[in-house]
Protein backbone atom coordinates (compact mmCIF):
# COMPACT_ATOMS: atom_id res chain seq x y z
CA UNK A 1 0.00 0.00 0.00
CA UNK A 2 3.13 2.59 1.21
CA UNK A 3 6.13 1.94 0.01
CA UNK A 4 8.86 4.06 0.67
CA UNK A 5 11.91 3.77 -0.99
CA UNK A 6 15.10 5.22 -0.13
CA UNK A 7 13.71 8.70 0.93
CA UNK A 8 16.68 11.07 1.89
CA UNK A 9 15.91 14.62 3.06
CA UNK A 10 18.00 17.07 4.19
CA UNK A 11 17.26 20.57 5.64
CA UNK A 12 19.30 23.81 5.08
CA UNK A 13 21.10 21.63 1.99
CA UNK A 14 24.92 23.32 1.17
CA UNK A 15 24.72 25.53 4.52
CA UNK A 16 26.81 24.65 8.08
CA UNK A 17 23.31 23.93 9.34
CA UNK A 18 22.81 21.11 7.18
CA UNK A 19 20.94 18.24 8.76
CA UNK A 20 19.84 15.34 7.70
CA UNK A 21 16.64 14.37 8.63
CA UNK A 22 16.03 11.21 6.57
CA UNK A 23 18.79 9.25 5.45
CA UNK A 24 17.80 6.98 2.74
CA UNK A 25 14.95 5.51 4.46
CA UNK A 26 13.00 2.48 3.33
CA UNK A 27 9.78 1.36 4.87
CA UNK A 28 6.94 -1.22 3.37
CA UNK A 29 3.01 -1.17 4.53
CA UNK A 30 1.07 -4.13 3.41
CA UNK A 31 -2.68 -2.82 3.22
CA UNK A 32 -4.13 -2.89 6.88
CA UNK A 33 -0.99 -2.20 8.44
CA UNK A 34 -0.76 -0.58 11.79
CA UNK A 35 2.74 0.95 12.44
CA UNK A 36 4.22 2.31 15.42
CA UNK A 37 6.93 4.43 15.49
CA UNK A 38 9.37 5.51 18.76
CA UNK A 39 12.95 6.94 18.84
CA UNK A 40 14.99 9.33 19.69
CA UNK A 41 14.73 13.35 19.95
CA UNK A 42 15.33 14.30 16.14
CA UNK A 43 15.33 10.43 14.58
CA UNK A 44 13.15 12.02 11.70
CA UNK A 45 9.54 10.84 12.78
CA UNK A 46 7.70 13.71 12.34
CA UNK A 47 9.88 14.47 9.25
CA UNK A 48 8.92 11.47 7.63
CA UNK A 49 5.32 11.85 7.94
CA UNK A 50 6.03 15.22 6.92
CA UNK A 51 7.51 14.08 3.67
CA UNK A 52 4.46 11.24 2.74
CA UNK A 53 1.94 14.02 3.11
CA UNK A 54 3.90 16.43 0.94
CA UNK A 55 4.26 18.79 3.58
CA UNK A 56 8.07 18.62 3.04
CA UNK A 57 9.59 17.95 -0.56
CA UNK A 58 12.28 14.77 -0.47
CA UNK A 59 15.55 15.04 -2.05
CA UNK A 60 16.11 11.39 -3.31
CA UNK A 61 14.20 8.15 -3.28
CA UNK A 62 9.89 7.95 -4.40
CA UNK A 63 6.99 7.62 -2.42
CA UNK A 64 4.31 5.22 -3.60
CA UNK A 65 0.91 4.75 -2.66
CA UNK A 66 -0.83 1.86 -3.78
CA UNK A 67 1.79 1.80 -6.79
CA UNK A 68 1.45 5.41 -7.76
CA UNK A 69 4.72 7.48 -7.39
CA UNK A 70 3.17 10.32 -5.31
CA UNK A 71 6.90 11.95 -4.30
CA UNK A 72 6.11 14.93 -6.70
CA UNK A 73 2.54 15.51 -6.12
CA UNK A 74 1.59 18.34 -4.38
CA UNK A 75 0.22 18.63 -0.32
CA UNK A 76 -3.74 19.70 -1.48
CA UNK A 77 -3.87 16.99 -4.35
CA UNK A 78 -2.26 13.90 -1.80
CA UNK A 79 -4.82 14.63 0.79
CA UNK A 80 -6.90 12.31 -1.75
CA UNK A 81 -4.62 9.32 -0.09
CA UNK A 82 -3.13 10.64 2.59
CA UNK A 83 -4.90 11.82 6.26
CA UNK A 84 -3.35 13.21 9.07
CA UNK A 85 -3.90 14.19 12.91
CA UNK A 86 -1.11 16.37 14.03
CA UNK A 87 0.23 16.85 17.62
CA UNK A 88 -1.81 20.18 17.96
CA UNK A 89 -5.03 19.45 18.91
CA UNK A 90 -6.12 22.82 17.71
CA UNK A 91 -4.20 22.18 13.95
CA UNK A 92 -6.71 19.80 12.80
CA UNK A 93 -9.84 21.67 12.97
CA UNK A 94 -10.56 25.36 11.74
CA UNK A 95 -11.91 27.00 15.17
CA UNK A 96 -14.11 29.68 13.02
CA UNK A 97 -16.10 27.09 11.73
CA UNK A 98 -19.23 25.05 12.89
CA UNK A 99 -18.82 21.51 13.64
CA UNK A 100 -21.02 20.77 10.32
CA UNK A 101 -19.08 22.64 8.70
CA UNK A 102 -15.90 21.29 9.48
CA UNK A 103 -17.59 17.75 8.77
CA UNK A 104 -18.24 18.84 5.24
CA UNK A 105 -14.52 20.23 4.60
CA UNK A 106 -13.66 16.54 5.37
CA UNK A 107 -16.38 15.04 3.81
CA UNK A 108 -15.38 16.59 0.52
CA UNK A 109 -11.55 15.84 0.78
CA UNK A 110 -10.50 14.11 -2.69
CA UNK A 111 -13.34 15.74 -4.22
CA UNK A 112 -14.58 18.76 -5.81
CA UNK A 113 -15.27 21.40 -4.22
CA UNK A 114 -18.57 23.24 -5.87
CA UNK A 115 -21.20 25.72 -5.84
CA UNK A 116 -23.79 23.49 -4.02
CA UNK A 117 -24.28 24.01 -0.50
CA UNK A 118 -21.96 22.45 2.11
CA UNK A 119 -24.23 21.44 4.54
CA UNK A 120 -27.96 20.78 3.70
CA UNK A 121 -30.31 18.54 5.50
CA UNK A 122 -29.53 15.00 4.23
CA UNK A 123 -25.79 15.77 4.92
CA UNK A 124 -26.33 17.22 8.47
CA UNK A 125 -27.71 13.49 9.44
CA UNK A 126 -24.42 11.84 7.93
CA UNK A 127 -22.40 14.54 10.17
CA UNK A 128 -24.82 13.62 13.26
CA UNK A 129 -24.54 10.13 12.83
CA UNK A 130 -20.38 10.50 12.61
CA UNK A 131 -20.27 12.12 15.31
CA UNK A 132 -22.64 10.14 17.76
CA UNK A 133 -19.62 7.68 17.06
CA UNK A 134 -17.56 9.72 19.00
CA UNK A 135 -19.54 9.64 22.07
CA UNK A 136 -18.77 12.67 23.41
CA UNK A 137 -22.38 14.52 22.83
CA UNK A 138 -21.53 16.87 20.17
CA UNK A 139 -24.11 15.40 17.64
CA UNK A 140 -26.45 17.78 19.41
CA UNK A 141 -24.39 20.59 18.65
CA UNK A 142 -23.96 20.51 15.18
CA UNK A 143 -23.47 24.77 14.46
CA UNK A 144 -21.52 25.24 17.62
CA UNK A 145 -18.15 27.05 16.41
CA UNK A 146 -15.25 24.49 17.10
CA UNK A 147 -13.25 26.98 18.77
CA UNK A 148 -15.72 26.49 21.71
CA UNK A 149 -14.58 22.81 22.16
CA UNK A 150 -12.09 21.33 24.37
CA UNK A 151 -8.55 19.95 23.14
CA UNK A 152 -9.97 16.55 23.94
CA UNK A 153 -12.80 17.29 22.03
CA UNK A 154 -11.30 19.02 19.27
CA UNK A 155 -8.60 15.90 19.08
CA UNK A 156 -11.44 13.74 18.56
CA UNK A 157 -12.91 15.61 15.84
CA UNK A 158 -9.58 15.65 13.97
CA UNK A 159 -8.96 12.08 13.92
CA UNK A 160 -13.02 11.56 12.83
CA UNK A 161 -12.60 14.19 9.85
CA UNK A 162 -9.49 12.35 9.15
CA UNK A 163 -10.62 9.07 8.52
CA UNK A 164 -13.93 10.35 7.55
CA UNK A 165 -13.13 9.51 4.01
CA UNK A 166 -11.50 7.01 4.60
CA UNK A 167 -7.82 7.37 3.24
CA UNK A 168 -5.31 5.20 1.68
CA UNK A 169 -2.90 5.91 4.57
CA UNK A 170 -3.50 7.67 8.13
CA UNK A 171 -0.36 9.84 9.40
CA UNK A 172 -0.77 10.32 13.11
CA UNK A 173 1.81 12.73 15.14
CA UNK A 174 2.05 11.88 18.99
CA UNK A 175 -1.44 13.00 18.35
CA UNK A 176 -2.42 12.41 22.30
CA UNK A 177 0.71 13.95 23.51
CA UNK A 178 -0.31 17.26 24.32
CA UNK A 179 -4.13 15.61 25.73
CA UNK A 180 -4.57 15.05 29.70
CA UNK A 181 -4.18 11.29 30.34
CA UNK A 182 -7.98 10.78 30.60
CA UNK A 183 -8.21 12.39 26.97
CA UNK A 184 -5.76 10.61 25.43
CA UNK A 185 -7.68 7.99 26.74
CA UNK A 186 -10.06 8.48 24.83
CA UNK A 187 -8.44 9.06 21.66
CA UNK A 188 -5.94 6.39 21.49
CA UNK A 189 -9.21 4.18 22.20
CA UNK A 190 -11.04 6.03 18.87
CA UNK A 191 -7.99 5.50 16.92
CA UNK A 192 -7.90 1.64 17.67
CA UNK A 193 -11.41 1.52 17.08
CA UNK A 194 -11.62 3.95 13.70
CA UNK A 195 -8.44 2.02 12.55
CA UNK A 196 -10.05 -1.28 12.82
CA UNK A 197 -13.38 -0.70 11.74
CA UNK A 198 -12.28 0.69 8.43
CA UNK A 199 -9.26 -1.51 8.05
CA UNK A 200 -7.38 1.45 7.79
CA UNK A 201 -3.43 1.50 6.91
CA UNK A 202 -1.99 3.35 9.34
CA UNK A 203 1.75 5.08 10.84
CA UNK A 204 1.26 6.89 13.91
CA UNK A 205 3.95 8.29 16.20
CA UNK A 206 4.13 8.25 19.77
CA UNK A 207 6.29 8.91 22.65
CA UNK A 208 4.65 6.59 25.11
CA UNK A 209 6.33 2.83 24.71
CA UNK A 210 3.09 1.57 26.16
CA UNK A 211 0.65 2.96 23.49
CA UNK A 212 3.55 1.70 20.69
CA UNK A 213 3.81 -1.77 22.26
CA UNK A 214 -0.36 -1.75 22.44
CA UNK A 215 -1.83 -0.44 19.39
CA UNK A 216 -0.89 -1.32 15.67
CA UNK A 217 0.67 -4.87 14.31
CA UNK A 218 4.25 -3.67 13.84
CA UNK A 219 6.47 -1.17 15.31
CA UNK A 220 9.88 0.57 14.22
CA UNK A 221 12.69 1.87 15.94
CA UNK A 222 14.36 5.15 14.26
CA UNK A 223 17.68 6.88 15.38
CA UNK A 224 18.90 9.87 13.10
CA UNK A 225 17.13 9.34 10.04
CA UNK A 226 16.88 5.64 9.61
CA UNK A 227 15.08 2.56 11.13
CA UNK A 228 17.50 0.88 13.60
CA UNK A 229 14.96 -1.73 14.56
CA UNK A 230 11.82 -3.73 13.39
CA UNK A 231 9.46 -5.58 15.14
CA UNK A 232 7.11 -7.61 13.06
CA UNK A 233 4.06 -9.01 14.19
CA UNK A 234 4.54 -12.09 15.68
CA UNK A 235 7.09 -10.77 17.80
CA UNK A 236 5.06 -7.28 18.65
CA UNK A 237 2.67 -9.59 20.42
CA UNK A 238 5.13 -10.69 22.96
CA UNK A 239 7.80 -7.44 22.54
CA UNK A 240 8.37 -5.44 26.35
CA UNK A 241 9.29 -2.22 27.09
CA UNK A 242 12.39 -3.06 28.86
CA UNK A 243 13.66 -5.18 25.42
CA UNK A 244 13.16 -2.34 23.63
CA UNK A 245 15.08 -0.55 25.75
CA UNK A 246 18.04 -2.73 25.21
CA UNK A 247 17.70 -2.92 21.72
CA UNK A 248 17.84 0.64 21.89
CA UNK A 249 20.85 1.02 24.18
CA UNK A 250 23.08 -1.24 21.77
CA UNK A 251 22.66 1.41 19.28
CA UNK A 252 25.73 3.48 19.24
CA UNK A 253 24.76 6.69 20.80
CA UNK A 254 20.88 5.97 20.85
CA UNK A 255 19.23 8.00 23.32
CA UNK A 256 15.40 7.60 23.68
CA UNK A 257 13.75 10.91 23.97
CA UNK A 258 13.57 12.78 27.07
CA UNK A 259 10.36 12.44 26.93
CA UNK A 260 9.30 8.69 26.17
CA UNK A 261 7.02 7.71 28.49
CA UNK A 262 7.13 3.78 30.09
CA UNK A 263 4.31 3.72 31.31
CA UNK B 1 -28.08 62.99 6.02
CA UNK B 2 -29.80 61.49 3.50
CA UNK B 3 -26.82 61.80 1.18
CA UNK B 4 -24.44 60.21 3.96
CA UNK B 5 -26.75 57.28 4.17
CA UNK B 6 -26.60 57.23 0.12
CA UNK B 7 -22.71 56.95 -0.15
CA UNK B 8 -22.80 54.51 3.23
CA UNK B 9 -25.14 52.16 0.93
CA UNK B 10 -22.74 52.44 -2.00
CA UNK B 11 -19.58 51.74 -0.46
CA UNK B 12 -21.10 48.81 1.53
CA UNK B 13 -20.46 47.06 -1.66
CA UNK B 14 -16.69 47.70 -1.01
CA UNK B 15 -17.03 47.25 2.92
CA UNK B 16 -18.46 43.50 1.83
CA UNK B 17 -15.90 42.99 -0.47
CA UNK B 18 -13.26 43.80 2.05
CA UNK B 19 -14.90 41.73 4.47
CA UNK B 20 -13.94 39.19 2.22
CA UNK B 21 -10.24 39.49 2.31
CA UNK B 22 -9.55 41.01 5.85
CA UNK B 23 -11.83 38.71 7.96
CA UNK B 24 -12.89 35.60 5.78
CA UNK B 25 -9.07 34.97 4.43
CA UNK B 26 -7.16 37.00 7.41
CA UNK B 27 -5.53 38.63 4.10
CA UNK B 28 -5.40 42.11 4.42
CA UNK B 29 -5.40 43.47 1.01
CA UNK B 30 -3.87 46.53 0.41
CA UNK B 31 -4.92 46.46 -3.65
CA UNK B 32 -8.29 48.21 -3.04
CA UNK B 33 -6.88 51.38 -3.14
CA UNK B 34 -5.88 50.96 -6.89
CA UNK B 35 -8.76 48.63 -7.95
CA UNK B 36 -11.20 50.77 -6.41
CA UNK B 37 -10.21 53.64 -9.22
CA UNK B 38 -9.57 50.86 -11.82
CA UNK B 39 -13.06 50.18 -11.56
CA UNK B 40 -14.38 53.52 -11.90
CA UNK B 41 -11.82 54.32 -15.05
CA UNK B 42 -12.67 51.33 -16.96
CA UNK B 43 -16.15 51.79 -16.73
CA UNK B 44 -15.74 55.46 -17.20
CA UNK B 45 -14.04 55.30 -20.50
CA UNK B 46 -16.76 52.30 -21.62
CA UNK B 47 -19.62 54.66 -20.79
CA UNK B 48 -17.87 58.11 -22.71
CA UNK B 49 -17.50 55.22 -25.55
CA UNK B 50 -21.00 55.25 -25.45
CA UNK B 51 -21.45 51.64 -24.05
CA UNK B 52 -24.91 50.87 -21.85
CA UNK B 53 -24.21 51.44 -18.14
CA UNK B 54 -24.80 47.87 -17.22
CA UNK B 55 -22.10 46.99 -19.71
CA UNK B 56 -19.76 49.28 -18.11
CA UNK B 57 -20.36 48.65 -14.87
CA UNK B 58 -19.15 44.50 -16.27
CA UNK B 59 -16.38 45.33 -17.25
CA UNK B 60 -15.80 47.68 -14.29
CA UNK B 61 -16.03 44.62 -12.09
CA UNK B 62 -13.87 42.27 -14.28
CA UNK B 63 -10.95 44.91 -14.52
CA UNK B 64 -11.29 44.82 -10.57
CA UNK B 65 -11.41 40.72 -10.57
CA UNK B 66 -8.14 41.02 -12.91
CA UNK B 67 -6.51 43.41 -10.06
CA UNK B 68 -7.05 41.11 -7.10
CA UNK B 69 -5.83 37.83 -9.25
CA UNK B 70 -2.50 39.41 -9.99
CA UNK B 71 -2.48 40.34 -5.85
CA UNK B 72 -2.88 36.73 -5.33
CA UNK B 73 -1.06 35.71 -7.79
CA UNK B 74 2.50 37.75 -6.07
CA UNK B 75 1.38 36.38 -2.87
CA UNK B 76 0.52 32.49 -3.96
CA UNK B 77 3.37 32.02 -6.75
CA UNK B 78 5.70 34.49 -6.18
CA UNK B 79 5.73 33.78 -2.41
CA UNK B 80 5.46 37.75 -1.77
CA UNK B 81 4.45 38.68 1.78
CA UNK B 82 0.25 39.74 1.38
CA UNK B 83 0.72 43.25 2.93
CA UNK B 84 3.75 43.74 0.00
CA UNK B 85 2.15 41.91 -2.80
CA UNK B 86 -1.16 44.26 -1.77
CA UNK B 87 1.14 47.25 -1.89
CA UNK B 88 3.22 46.54 -5.13
CA UNK B 89 -0.07 46.26 -7.18
CA UNK B 90 -1.82 49.13 -5.80
CA UNK B 91 1.24 51.48 -7.40
CA UNK B 92 1.25 49.66 -10.65
CA UNK B 93 -2.56 50.26 -10.54
CA UNK B 94 -1.92 53.92 -10.58
CA UNK B 95 0.02 54.08 -13.80
CA UNK B 96 -3.18 51.56 -15.45
CA UNK B 97 -5.25 53.38 -14.32
CA UNK B 98 -4.21 57.26 -16.05
CA UNK B 99 -3.68 54.46 -19.26
CA UNK B 100 -6.94 53.51 -19.25
CA UNK B 101 -8.41 57.27 -18.93
CA UNK B 102 -5.97 59.10 -20.75
CA UNK B 103 -5.96 62.04 -18.03
CA UNK B 104 -6.20 62.48 -14.50
CA UNK B 105 -10.38 63.08 -14.24
CA UNK B 106 -13.24 61.85 -16.50
CA UNK B 107 -16.37 64.20 -16.18
CA UNK B 108 -19.32 61.96 -16.94
CA UNK B 109 -21.76 64.60 -15.91
CA UNK B 110 -23.51 64.61 -19.91
CA UNK B 111 -23.27 60.76 -20.15
CA UNK B 112 -25.84 58.01 -19.41
CA UNK B 113 -25.11 56.44 -16.54
CA UNK B 114 -27.04 54.05 -14.22
CA UNK B 115 -28.21 56.74 -11.84
CA UNK B 116 -29.19 59.44 -14.84
CA UNK B 117 -32.91 57.94 -14.49
CA UNK B 118 -33.03 58.23 -10.64
CA UNK B 119 -31.25 61.81 -11.26
CA UNK B 120 -34.32 62.98 -14.24
CA UNK B 121 -36.58 61.82 -11.53
CA UNK B 122 -35.58 63.97 -8.42
CA UNK B 123 -35.06 60.14 -7.13
CA UNK B 124 -31.79 60.56 -5.62
CA UNK B 125 -31.23 62.06 -1.96
CA UNK B 126 -34.62 60.96 -1.45
CA UNK B 127 -35.78 57.98 0.84
CA UNK B 128 -36.78 56.05 -2.80
CA UNK B 129 -32.77 55.98 -3.72
CA UNK B 130 -31.91 55.10 -0.03
CA UNK B 131 -34.30 52.12 -0.57
CA UNK B 132 -32.93 50.85 -3.96
CA UNK B 133 -29.35 51.29 -2.69
CA UNK B 134 -30.36 49.40 0.46
CA UNK B 135 -31.53 46.59 -1.96
CA UNK B 136 -28.32 46.56 -4.03
CA UNK B 137 -26.25 46.44 -0.86
CA UNK B 138 -28.27 43.46 0.36
CA UNK B 139 -27.78 41.33 -2.69
CA UNK B 140 -24.66 42.12 -2.78
CA UNK B 141 -24.37 40.66 0.48
CA UNK B 142 -26.86 37.84 0.21
CA UNK B 143 -24.95 36.71 -2.93
CA UNK B 144 -21.36 36.88 -0.93
CA UNK B 145 -23.41 34.99 2.11
CA UNK B 146 -24.53 32.33 -0.30
CA UNK B 147 -20.88 31.68 -2.17
CA UNK B 148 -19.37 31.20 1.45
CA UNK B 149 -22.29 28.57 2.19
CA UNK B 150 -20.98 26.63 -0.50
CA UNK B 151 -18.24 23.77 -0.65
CA UNK B 152 -16.25 26.13 -2.60
CA UNK B 153 -16.82 28.82 0.17
CA UNK B 154 -16.42 26.58 3.27
CA UNK B 155 -13.13 25.93 1.48
CA UNK B 156 -11.85 29.29 1.39
CA UNK B 157 -13.56 30.22 4.86
CA UNK B 158 -11.06 26.92 6.34
CA UNK B 159 -8.25 28.40 4.65
CA UNK B 160 -8.22 31.77 6.16
CA UNK B 161 -9.06 29.98 9.32
CA UNK B 162 -6.59 27.10 9.41
CA UNK B 163 -4.42 27.14 6.39
CA UNK B 164 -2.53 23.45 7.55
CA UNK B 165 -5.93 22.06 8.41
CA UNK B 166 -7.37 22.95 4.37
CA UNK B 167 -4.39 21.76 2.96
CA UNK B 168 -4.45 18.56 5.09
CA UNK B 169 -8.51 18.07 4.01
CA UNK B 170 -7.00 18.58 0.42
CA UNK B 171 -8.05 22.01 -0.31
CA UNK B 172 -6.23 23.95 -2.92
CA UNK B 173 -5.50 26.73 -0.56
CA UNK B 174 -3.35 28.87 -3.11
CA UNK B 175 -6.55 28.90 -5.81
CA UNK B 176 -9.19 29.83 -3.09
CA UNK B 177 -6.90 33.06 -1.93
CA UNK B 178 -6.50 34.30 -5.37
CA UNK B 179 -10.50 33.51 -6.30
CA UNK B 180 -11.37 35.31 -2.86
CA UNK B 181 -8.77 38.39 -3.60
CA UNK B 182 -10.67 37.96 -7.20
CA UNK B 183 -13.87 38.18 -5.72
CA UNK B 184 -13.04 40.65 -2.95
CA UNK B 185 -11.58 43.38 -5.83
CA UNK B 186 -14.31 42.76 -8.12
CA UNK B 187 -16.52 43.90 -5.90
CA UNK B 188 -13.90 46.95 -4.64
CA UNK B 189 -14.19 48.16 -8.47
CA UNK B 190 -17.50 47.39 -8.82
CA UNK B 191 -18.17 49.84 -5.56
CA UNK B 192 -15.39 52.61 -7.61
CA UNK B 193 -17.74 51.81 -11.33
CA UNK B 194 -21.00 53.14 -9.21
CA UNK B 195 -19.17 56.24 -7.15
CA UNK B 196 -18.13 57.37 -10.79
CA UNK B 197 -21.40 56.90 -12.15
CA UNK B 198 -23.17 58.70 -8.82
CA UNK B 199 -20.30 61.65 -8.18
CA UNK B 200 -20.56 62.21 -12.26
CA UNK B 201 -16.55 61.69 -12.74
CA UNK B 202 -13.83 59.76 -12.26
CA UNK B 203 -10.77 60.62 -11.07
CA UNK B 204 -7.06 59.29 -10.17
CA UNK B 205 -6.99 60.41 -6.73
CA UNK B 206 -10.52 58.58 -5.93
CA UNK B 207 -9.26 55.16 -4.24
CA UNK B 208 -6.39 56.80 -2.00
CA UNK B 209 -6.60 55.97 1.39
CA UNK B 210 -9.74 53.69 0.99
CA UNK B 211 -8.43 50.77 2.54
CA UNK B 212 -8.65 52.05 5.62
CA UNK B 213 -12.36 53.23 4.95
CA UNK B 214 -12.68 49.90 4.19
CA UNK B 215 -11.31 48.48 7.23
CA UNK B 216 -13.22 50.49 9.41
CA UNK B 217 -16.50 49.86 7.93
CA UNK B 218 -15.43 46.17 8.51
CA UNK B 219 -14.21 47.05 12.26
CA UNK B 220 -16.63 49.45 13.34
CA UNK B 221 -19.59 46.90 12.31
CA UNK B 222 -18.56 43.97 14.12
CA UNK B 223 -17.51 45.90 16.96
CA UNK B 224 -21.01 47.03 17.45
CA UNK B 225 -23.09 43.77 15.47
CA UNK B 226 -20.46 41.09 16.26
CA UNK B 227 -18.81 38.49 13.88
CA UNK B 228 -20.47 35.38 15.53
CA UNK B 229 -22.21 34.22 12.05
CA UNK B 230 -21.03 34.97 8.84
CA UNK B 231 -24.56 36.56 7.55
CA UNK B 232 -24.19 38.92 10.91
CA UNK B 233 -20.65 39.86 9.65
CA UNK B 234 -21.53 40.41 6.48
CA UNK B 235 -24.66 42.91 7.56
CA UNK B 236 -22.00 43.87 10.00
CA UNK B 237 -19.74 45.22 7.20
CA UNK B 238 -22.51 47.02 5.50
CA UNK B 239 -24.13 48.80 8.35
CA UNK B 240 -20.41 49.66 9.03
CA UNK B 241 -19.52 51.36 6.25
CA UNK B 242 -22.92 53.40 6.53
CA UNK B 243 -22.32 54.33 10.26
CA UNK B 244 -18.65 55.27 8.83
CA UNK B 245 -20.14 57.59 6.29
CA UNK B 246 -22.35 58.81 9.12
CA UNK B 247 -19.39 59.65 11.38
CA UNK B 248 -17.73 61.59 8.53
CA UNK B 249 -20.58 63.65 7.98
CA UNK B 250 -20.70 64.58 11.44
CA UNK B 251 -17.31 65.61 11.38
CA UNK B 252 -17.25 67.91 8.37
CA UNK B 253 -21.10 69.22 9.96
CA UNK B 254 -18.82 69.95 12.99
CA UNK B 255 -16.54 72.16 11.18
CA UNK B 256 -13.67 69.59 10.20
CA UNK B 257 -12.64 70.23 6.40
CA UNK B 258 -12.72 67.38 3.46
CA UNK B 259 -8.83 67.17 3.80
CA UNK B 260 -8.70 66.07 7.54
CA UNK B 261 -11.29 63.00 6.34
CA UNK B 262 -8.06 61.06 6.26
CA UNK B 263 -6.75 61.34 9.84
CA UNK B 264 -10.59 61.12 10.92
CA UNK B 265 -10.01 57.81 9.07
CA UNK B 266 -7.69 56.39 10.70
CA UNK B 267 -8.08 56.96 14.47
CA UNK B 268 -11.49 55.58 13.72
CA UNK B 269 -9.88 52.45 12.54
CA UNK B 270 -7.31 52.79 15.83
CA UNK B 271 -10.13 53.33 17.93
CA UNK B 272 -12.15 50.31 16.67
CA UNK B 273 -8.99 48.43 16.70
CA UNK B 274 -7.55 49.19 20.54
CA UNK B 275 -11.00 50.44 22.15
CA UNK B 276 -12.62 46.64 22.49
CA UNK B 277 -8.97 45.48 23.71
CA UNK B 278 -8.95 47.98 26.88
CA UNK B 279 -9.11 45.80 29.91
CA UNK B 280 -12.12 46.45 31.40
CA UNK B 281 -13.84 45.83 28.23
CA UNK B 282 -12.13 42.73 27.46
CA UNK B 283 -12.70 41.62 30.66
CA UNK B 284 -16.45 41.95 30.01
CA UNK B 285 -16.51 40.24 26.61
CA UNK B 286 -14.02 37.42 27.66
CA UNK B 287 -16.64 36.54 30.56
CA UNK B 288 -19.67 36.75 28.53
CA UNK B 289 -17.96 34.32 25.88
CA UNK B 290 -16.78 32.17 28.62
CA UNK B 291 -20.19 32.04 30.10
CA UNK B 292 -21.48 31.45 26.26
CA UNK B 293 -19.25 28.18 25.72
CA UNK B 294 -19.94 26.95 29.14
CA UNK B 295 -23.93 26.88 28.59
CA UNK B 296 -23.80 25.65 24.95
CA UNK B 297 -21.10 22.95 25.86
CA UNK B 298 -22.02 22.02 29.31
CA UNK B 299 -20.38 19.73 31.69
CA UNK B 300 -18.67 16.72 30.18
Amino acid sequence: MLEIQGVTKRFFPGTVNERVALNHLSLDLKEGDFVTIIGSNGAGKSTLLNVISGRYPIDEGAILIGGRDISRMPEHKRARFVARVFQDPMAGTAPRLTLEENLSIAFDRGQRRGLSLAVTNKKREQYREALAKLDLGLENRLSLRVGMLSGGQRQALSLLMAAYQQPDILLLDEHTAALDPSRAELVTRLTGELIQENGLTALMVTHNMHQAIELGNRLVMMHEGNIVLEVDEDAKKTVTAEELLEEFAKTKGAHLSDRTMLD
Amino acid sequence: MIIALEIGLLYAVMAIGVYLTYRVLDFPDLTVDGSFTTGAATTAVFILAGAPPALAMVAGFLSGVIAGIITGGLHVWGNINPLLAGILTQIALYSINLRIMGKANLPLLRSETMFTPLRENQMLGTWASVAMFAVVAAIIGGLLYWFLGTRYGVAIRATGDNELMAKAQGINTGQGKIVGLAISNGLVALCGSLIAQYQGFADISMGIGLIVAGLASVIVGQAIFGMTAVWQAVFAAAIGSVIYRGIIQLALNAGLNPNDMKLISAVLVVLALTIPSLSPLKRRRQKRIRDKAVAQVGAQ
